[in-house]
């Protein structure tokens, strides 16, 4: 049996799996915890958590690939991959026959062309700029008052949502405050917030080809709201895993088990030296 | 393995000796008037010209980047935007006014206010206010050479007839500022000397067609672009090119490499990063990547495929090199088949677009031309922002995290490829 881990350190939160390939390929166990600003503890500690989880040493963990944006800053990785790589081996795994994935995470916004194998054929990324990223949700939900968990449901009750106008994280608080003096409920807010994020998102992922079946991964897949709001302008139904906050380190784990098993021989190994130190 | 590969031949150094004799010149000439200076832009440059009168170029472009690759642009353009300068004016833009508010060179030394400001206005429309701006601002003579866009696969004869028109009225203006008579067998001479240089520079370009290619057709082209735009109508640049030819050469036929093993050949849009360039070189070594062919080493000229100044036709040549054989100037139609013959015949596995933030003129449409590369002819193309000029488009995680996601793909398309063939 081989055991690998996958850790996941995002911009606002850190996700670790632990996979096995005792009897198929099985999730063991998952951690998530906030990045914080010790990005290095923040992948120990949920790294440590799923051992515990698991019952496991940290030396019964095989191999170990980090990915997301703090993936140099584990020091105990074996090597790094970049979460576009990851997301697309994550997503084909857990949401079989995917070929388009749409990743909201806390910073960035991404869409990914996967081929049949869950190989990455393209993809496209927001730029220096939130909109389209649950850092936009964020800011209305607190502008508003409510809880991250709360303005999805609640955005789902709209009846006549607003039209936001702007997408900008920064001024689309002045655009809530504007709705909320003229009297405009929060429900109806909310719905446009998440319809004008919704619309964002698909002219980034409509740069690519976007061919079913469509899976949604990333902290956001968690808001019903949103995943509602997406395949409304979409025009039709996306797949969502339970573990779709964790897609990221479960395609990490995967990688790290094929490389346990020797299986993997693509050699996007190769970089692994040049990017074990420096970082 | 190391990951930072740079070329450093003889070359290098000759380069080097060049352009801080260039320099000296201009500082020459600013303490004594001598010899006559005439500032330009890179882009339908016309240097030849100039030999005509013993007078040298001055390229504000070059300044802003030299300044930019020494980590010292960020304050001239803060001094420019404390004039007013917007953030998105053209970066190069707000460099050059800085430095001349501020009295700032790349060297050092000095520069001289130019005997004339000479707009060869050239695809870049930003150029005709920049020129006006730096006229105003030295107090020099400005004249504008109105130089017609690409609106054909080949310009037409009145187009051409109505630069040569412009060129011989530059000459009189010449003339007038200088107090020297045009000489036209130096120009001749020039122009002879530029179509040798021009040959053995295309020569150079064709051997990046091999594998592997001795030098990078972008970051290494980058070092031998100075000289080009500087030296190429006089021995100098001939001798130069000469020597960084057959160096080249030699090391091509003893089968080496930029790096031990290349293991991906690419094209690249777009000038790079100069604030970052050794952190965005650092990141196309990490995987072996090699530029093969760029559209940047042509902003200057485009010569790999044919043109070459004629010494039996020097102001027509000229003309024809400024409208019809630099990048900028050329549409866009043009600029995808200049990168579609990089990719097929250098033998390129992916296009790297770098969209410069502060230049509209030229980046816009490029998101088209991802689209192009990717969806009309499969080439697998990354697009990847941030500025040539300011430091503050750069944001160094984004554009690592771009660059490794792309050759992940990369490499897991070329070894799978075989199998599904």
């Amino acid at each position: 049996m081989r055991i690998a881990a996958g850790v996941d350190v995002g911009s606002t939160q850190t996700k670790a799996v632990i996979m096995s390939d005792n009897g198929g390929l099985n999730i063991v166990a998952r951690a998530l915890m906030d990045t914080g600003a010790n990005v290095q503890r923040a992948a120990e500690r949920a790294f440590d958590t799923c051992c515990q989880q698991a019952d496991l040493h940290s030396g019964d963990v095989g191999f170990v690939v980090g990915t997301g944006y703090g993936r140099y800053k584990i020091a105990f990785g074996n090597t790094q991959m970049t979460e576009i790589t990851c997301h697309a081996k994550g997503a084909s795994f857990l949401c079989p026959g995917t070929r388009t994935v749409i990743d909201m995470g806390g910073q960035d916004s991404k869409a990914i062309s996967i081929g049949a194998d869950g190989e990455v054929l393209d993809f496209v990324m927001n730029d220096k700029c939130a909109a389209g990223t649950g850092r936009f949700l964020a800011n209305a939900a607190e502008v508003m008052g409510i809880s991250l968990d709360e303005i999805g449901p609640l955005s789902l009750q709209a009846k006549h949502p607003v039209k936001i106008a702007t997408v900008c994280t920064v001024f689309v608080e002045s655009d809530i405050l504007s709705y909320l003096a003229q009297g405009k409920s929060g429900e109806d807010i909310l719905g446009g917030v998440h319809t004008a994020i919704a619309k964002r998102t698909l002219s980034l992922a409509r740069r690519l080809n976007i061919e079913p079946e469509i899976t949604m991964t990333g902290g956001v897949a968690r808001n019903v709201g949103m995943v509602h709001a997406l395949e409304e302008v979409i025009g039709r139904k996306m797949l969502v895993s339970p573990d779709a906050q964790f897609i990221g380190a479960v395609g990490a784990a995967l990688f790290a088990l094929e490389k346990l098993g020797q299986s993997f021989e693509f050699g996007i190994w190769r970089g692994d030296h040049a990017t074990s130190g420096g970082h | 393995m190391s990951d930072k590969k740079e070329y450093r031949g003889s070359i290098h150094q000759q380069q080097k000796n060049l352009m801080l004799a260039w320099y000296d010149q201009l500082d020459r000439a600013a303490n004594t008037g001598d010899p006559p200076t005439v500032s330009m832009m890179i882009s339908g440059n016309c240097v030849e010209l100039l030999e005509g009168f013993g007078a040298v170029p001055i390229y504000p472009e070059v300044n802003a980047l030299q300044l930019a690759i020494r980590h010292q642009s960020l304050d001239p353009i803060l001094a420019a935007e404390d004039l007013g300068y917007a953030a998105d004016n053209c970066a190069y833009v707000k460099a050059d006014i800085g430095c001349i508010l501020k009295g700032i060179t790349p060297t050092g030394g000095k520069l001289p206010t130019p005997t004339l400001i000479l707009c060869n206005f050239v695809g870049c429309n930003t150029y005709l206010k920049w020129f006006e701006h730096t006229a105003k601002l030295q107090k020099a003579p400005l004249y504008v050479i109105d130089v017609p866009f690409m609106r054909a696969d080949t310009p037409s004869r009145s187009d051409v007839e109505y630069v040569v028109k412009q060129l011989q009225e530059t000459v009189k203006k010449l003339e007038q500022l200088t107090g020297r008579k045009f000489d036209h067998d130096r120009f001749r001479q020039a122009v002879e000397c530029s179509s040798r240089s021009e040959e053995l520079w295309s020569q150079i370009k064709h051997l990046a067609r091999r594998s592997p290619s001795p030098f990078d057709a972008y970051f290494d082209a980058i070092t031998l672009m100075g000289p080009l735009y500087v030296y190429r109508a006089r021995p100098e640049g001939v001798e130069f090119f000469e020597a960084a030819l057959a160096e080249l050469q030699a090391k091509s036929d003893a089968g080496k490499g930029v790096y031990e093993q290349e293991h991906f050949r690419l094209v690249m849009e777009g000038p790079p990063p100069y604030p970052y360039f050794r952190t965005f070189r650092d990141m196309f070594a990490k995987w072996q990547a090699c530029a093969v062919a760029s559209t940047y080493s042509t902003v200057g000229g485009l010569w790999e495929f044919g043109f070459r100044h004629d010494p039996d036709k020097p102001f027509e040549s000229v003309a024809m090199h400024m409208i019809a054989q630099n990048v900028t100037n050329r549409n866009f139609l043009q600029r995808y088949e200049q990168i579609r013959r990089y990719v097929e015949d250098w033998n390129a596995d992916g296009v790297i677009i770098h969209f410069v933030k502060s230049c509209r003129l030229f980046s816009a449409g490029q998101g088209d031309m991802r689209d192009y590369f990717t969806k009309q002819l499969g080439v697998p193309t990354l697009y990847i922002e941030s500025d040539l000029e300011d430091p503050r488009y750069f944001a160094e995680a984004q554009t690592k995290n771009r660059i490794d996601a792309f050759f992940e793909a990369l490499e897991h398309a070329k070894a799978t490829a075989p199998v599904r063939a």
